[in-house]
């Protein structure tokens, strides 16, 4: 295909997507018209698409689109709003932006629709007079250009299929020939028809007529052609009917009455003729690419492949956690070393499918590269300034779902380049550079990350600047700019409404891009690195997961809860004592190195419950999103593991700090963490980081001796019964449990706090090393002390006691004392009193 | 003699081809106990009924959503009936069961008390909801009157409905 064809397919179909989502966004808008997440939103959409159609050369467009910004833009900073009036307006311009879309994509050229009008209420609108009354038809604008199409001529050739615009072609010819034989006996003389470059102004209404007859034959003769040549090639599934459109435009043009200008009515005849060759170009292209050992795929199926084999890395998480159960249970066994085999095969076999599945679906990233240099050249013409681009590792791979999301962002970053970071040629010449400036776009794999770095020799970010204009509108507070690091600095290019630049040009400056960036980035759980020198250029570094769905994760554990947080976001895990915390204006920060991280407790911003915590020491999960950091504090880091991300469907979309669940090898669901909403929650979660001792302290006060609470798990009631005599003298509470599973259920109803268990090792249905095993699991019990109280007196046994948990081994028959003196022991009976 | 036959012979009939009316407008529910309430929802309705399986918090949502479960392979929400409807919470015991609903794509498991039966009940035994709810607000579908008790039937659309 050729180059400029794919950039206009990228360019319509995130078009369309882009208007697909602004639709329902428009239309919560007018019941939310507060709601300024909405509007950046809104505004971002008619940003991008101006940034392309720009750089696409479809002026019309582009002239509707920036005039729509401008509002919306208005909009947006509160200084006018959106009314019912207003709205209308808005409506219309969109309206009219897709009519140009859906032009654009029959006709690659964006002619022939009136937007004057419109754009002229555009700015009334945003002047704050009354918006003129729509009534005002765009046929009635004063441009002369075009103005004999209906619109309704319009909607019907989009909505027809191949054979209906054949027929209308036929019918529309038929009317023109008998139109044109009619004009030419009524008197007229015929000119030179086979004239080779025809004076349109210069002709008689007769003479247009005919021309038109002869260019709607060689249009229908390409048109036919092809038609064949497309029917041969599979692909272009994208486009409904691209072959018969062209042939269609030139037919309506002629159609309404005479009456205007000749000079009007032959423009638009004349102007589609014009990517004609582009056509020819395309169809020998395709036929030289038809020897290509490839087949075409619909993403749908790579897509439903790649579900399936998620399910089965579940199935595989699934049976190595079963295969290590048994491992533990059946040790020394024959059949083992069979099912050890065959898991690892199963397991390895399962990780080779889902790499080759997720190769199929990888593209070069090229794809996305290729229209920059075309890009660099048009800007660096519009910016009057020398710029260069140096494109390398275009071969590397990444997932397609990564391809499409990348495109925006980059394309934000470069036009930033140019604007912003390469100075003009003689400033250049004046601080000893040479004059025309480098942009390096890279991209190369790292791990299990791709990254793509822009890199200028610009003049860099002066980081005074930065703040100060952050300062000027408001974004930061003079203390914040203060105590900010360079890196901190940078991070404010990526605030909405944050921008440098001194007036709002057609390339940049509104302060949008960069926050597309960041979005976008966020989006794909990638992270943004910046560094700049000032005076020698900025490099930009994004750092992207290679795939989406299956995905590397962290588990950590929270009381006895578990997240998986995205390992593409984990920076480092470190464990630190609990006074390296310190506080700062309610704020917890750590010191890292030579830098200071905010800290928040994962427990605070999922409302965990700390029922019980005292270890003295803490873990820090470093995370990293985009350009920001944090340190989350966890519990217990319980490993990596690979996961499957799964939604939580309707009912509980949109959970903040939740990304989606997935299933663990043991068939629980784990919640996914989502690493920059849980950024933002940071922001206004009480810190009680420092509050949980006090907390620990207060459950563990004893006044008297009925306040120890010990549980005595046993299936026999002569045993329960010679226990609850031995200990009674104590006087301490004893609650009783026949076995592991009953001992669970009141541990976890929680109605008391226990000191120690008491615990037999033979019991029906959970027996006693299981049992602790399961204590054990529970962050909040780590510190509970388990007696095993039982007959088994083998060496092995006290040996998997241990193992499992057990404090202390008492067997079976014991003297009173002895008990007694195990428990107090272990209760630190009477010590607090 | 051969006219009585006649006689009883057009009964049955008359009363066959009763039957067959009243068929096209029995509803078949599944009844349950909430509380001390009984509940029913149409059995097509319901995807499946199981016991009760350990389930995943879920931050930030109503105490009533008691988290997620896994189905199977699909991660599906679990909400307590009970305190959806305001009673107190209770432990689950041997015949709480979860009830699977489906209304177009929308799933969610619901914890209940105890199932009672499957019903089949003429459409003429189900009254509309008591008119002191609003139309838009309720649950309630209708209240459908057995001999010796009342079921209060679910809009299940409406359950499924997130409604924080």
């Amino acid at each position: 295909m050729d180059e400029f064809e794919e950039i206009l397919q990228d360019f319509l179909v995130e078009s369309f997507e882009l208007i697909e989502q602004l639709d329902q966004d428009l239309v919560e808008l007018e019941t939310r018209p507060d709601d300024l997440e909405l509007l950046n939103r809104i505004f971002r959409v008619a940003h991008t698409i101006k940034g392309a159609s720009s750089f696409l050369n479809f002026d019309t467009l582009t002239h509707l689109t920036h005039h729509m910004e401008n509002i919306l833009n208005l909009a947006r900073h509160g200084d006018i709003i959106i009314d019912a009036g207003i709205m209308d307006v808005i409506l219309e311009s969109i309206d009219l932006m897709k009519a140009l879309l859906v032009r654009i994509r029959d006709t690659r050229s964006d002619g022939g629709l009136d937007v004057s009008a419109c754009v002229v209420r555009l700015d009334a609108a945003v002047n704050g007079e009354a918006p003129v009354v729509a009534a005002e038809a765009p046929s009635a604008a004063p441009e002369p250009v075009a103005v004999v199409e209906t619109p309704e001529e319009e909607a019907d050739y989009s909505g027809m299929s191949d054979a209906e615009v054949e027929a209308e072609i036929e019918r529309l010819i038929a009317i023109k020939n008998a139109e044109a034989v009619a004009k030419r006996t009524g008197g007229t003389p015929t000119a030179s028809v086979d004239e080779e470059e025809p004076d349109y102004s210069g002709m008689s209404d007769a003479e247009v007529e005919a021309e038109i007859e002869r260019l709607i034959t060689i249009k229908n003769a390409e048109a036919a052609a092809k038609r064949a040549n497309q029917s041969s090639e599979s692909a272009a599934v994208s486009t409904p009917a691209p072959v018969a459109a062209p042939a269609v435009e030139p037919t309506p043009t002629p159609t309404p009455t005479p009456t205007p200008a000749p000079a009007a009515q032959a423009a638009p005849v004349a102007k589609p003729a014009a990517p004609r060759p582009v056509a020819a170009k395309e169809d020998a292209d395709a036929k030289g690419a038809s020897v290509e050992q490839t087949i075409r795929v619909d993403v749908k199926r790579l897509d439903h492949l790649m579900n399936l084999i998620g399910e089965l890395v579940l199935g595989k998480n699934r049976l190595i956690k079963i295969n290590d159960d048994v491992e533990e249970r059946y040790e020394g066994e024959a059949f083992l070393e069979e099912l050890n085999q065959v898991v690892s095969i199963v397991s390895l076999v399962t990780t080779d499918l889902q790499i080759a599945v997720m190769k199929t679906r990888m593209l070069p990233i090229g794809k996305v590269f290729n229209k920059f240099p075309r890009m660099i050249r048009d800007l660096s013409r519009e910016l009057n300034k020398k710029i260069e681009l140096d494109i390398s590792g275009e071969d590397t791979e990444l997932d397609k779902s990564i391809v499409e999301e990348i495109g925006d962002p980059l394309v934000h970053i470069i036009r930033n380049s140019c604007d912003h970071g390469i100075e003009t040629g003689d400033v250049r010449l004046a601080n000893g550079k040479e004059e025309g400036g480098t942009i390096q776009l890279k991209a190369y794999h790292e791990g299990n990350h791709i990254v793509i770095q822009i890199i200028d020799d610009g003049k860099g970010l002066d980081t005074d600047m930065l703040k100060s204009k952050a300062m000027e509108k408001g974004l930061i507070t003079e203390k914040e700019a203060d105590g900010m690091s360079d890196k901190e600095a940078y991070g404010l290019i990526f605030r909405p409404g944050f921008s440098t630049a001194a007036q709002v040009t057609s390339v940049s400056g509104r302060g949008v891009g960069m926050d597309v960036v960041k979005t976008n980035i966020e989006k794909l759980n990638g992270m943004i690195d910046i560094d700049s020198e000032l005076g020698q250029g900025t490099s930009m570094k994004l750092k992207i997961p290679l795939t989406l769905a299956i995905i590397q994760a962290l588990l950590v554990g929270v009381q006895e809860e578990y997240y998986a947080i995205p390992l593409a976001s984990v920076l480092e895990t470190v464990r630190i004592s609990k006074d390296e915390i310190y506080t700062v204006e309610n704020r917890s920060v750590m010191r890292l190195r030579d830098e200071v991280l905010s800290l928040v407790h994962i427990g605070d911003i999922f409302e965990v419950e700390r029922v019980f915590d005292n270890s003295e020491h803490a873990y820090v999960v470093v995370l990293g999103l985009a350009e920001s950091k944090i340190g989350l504090i966890v519990d217990t880091l319980i490993g990596q593991e690979e996961i499957v991300i799964k939604s939580l469907g309707e009912y509980l979309k949109g959970i903040e700090g939740i990304a989606g669940a997935t299933i663990r090898g043991d068939g629980g669901v784990t919640l996914i963490v989502d690493v920059a909403a849980l950024m933002q929650m940071a922001k206004s979660v009480k810190s009680t980081v420092g509050d949980e001792n006090s907390a620990g302290k207060k459950l563990g006060t004893k006044n008297s001796a009925s306040d120890y609470c010990v549980m005595v798990v046993d299936d026999s009631k002569t045993d329960r019964t010679i226990m609850r005599k031995s200990l009674e003298s104590m006087g301490i509470t004893l609650v009783e449990a026949v076995d592991g599973v009953e001992a669970m259920n009141i541990l976890k109803q929680g109605d008391h706090f226990f000191d120690a268990m008491l615990i037999d090792i033979e019991m029906p249905r959970m027996d006693g090393y299981t049992l602790a095993g399961e204590i054990k699991k529970y962050n909040k019990y780590k510190n509970l002390p388990l007696i095993a109280v039982t007959s088994r007196t083998g060496k092995a046994d006290r040996m998997r006691g241990v193992e499992s948990g057990m404090v202390e081994y008492i067997t079976k028959p014991y003297s009173p004392d002895y008990l007694m003196n195990v428990v107090k022991r272990n209760i630190k009976f009477n010590e607090g009193l | 003699m051969s006219d009585q036959l006649q006689q009883v012979i057009n009964k049955q009939n008359s009363a066959l081809i009763g039957d067959e009316n009243k068929m096209d407008d029995v509803v078949q529910l599944v009844g349950f106990i909430v509380g001390e309430e009984e509940f029913a929802i149409p059995i097509l309705s319901i995807q499946e009924i199981i016991k009760p399986i350990s389930c995943t918090r879920v931050p930030q949502t109503p105490t009533y959503i008691l988290g997620v479960f896994n189905l199977r392979g699909s991660v599906i929400p679990l909400i307590d009936l009970r305190a959806r409807f305001g009673l107190t919470p209770q432990k689950h015991g041997d015949e709480t069961r979860f009830i699977v609903m489906k209304s177009g794509d929308d799933v969610a498991g619901f914890v209940i008390d105890r199932l009672t039966e499957a019903i089949r009940m003429p459409k003429r035994d189900i009254g509309p909801a008591p008119e002191t709810v609003s139309e838009a607000e309720t649950m309630i579908d209708g209240v459908g009157k057995q001999s010796d008790r009342i079921v209060t039937i679910l809009k299940v659309h409406k359950l499924l409905e997130r409604n924080f």
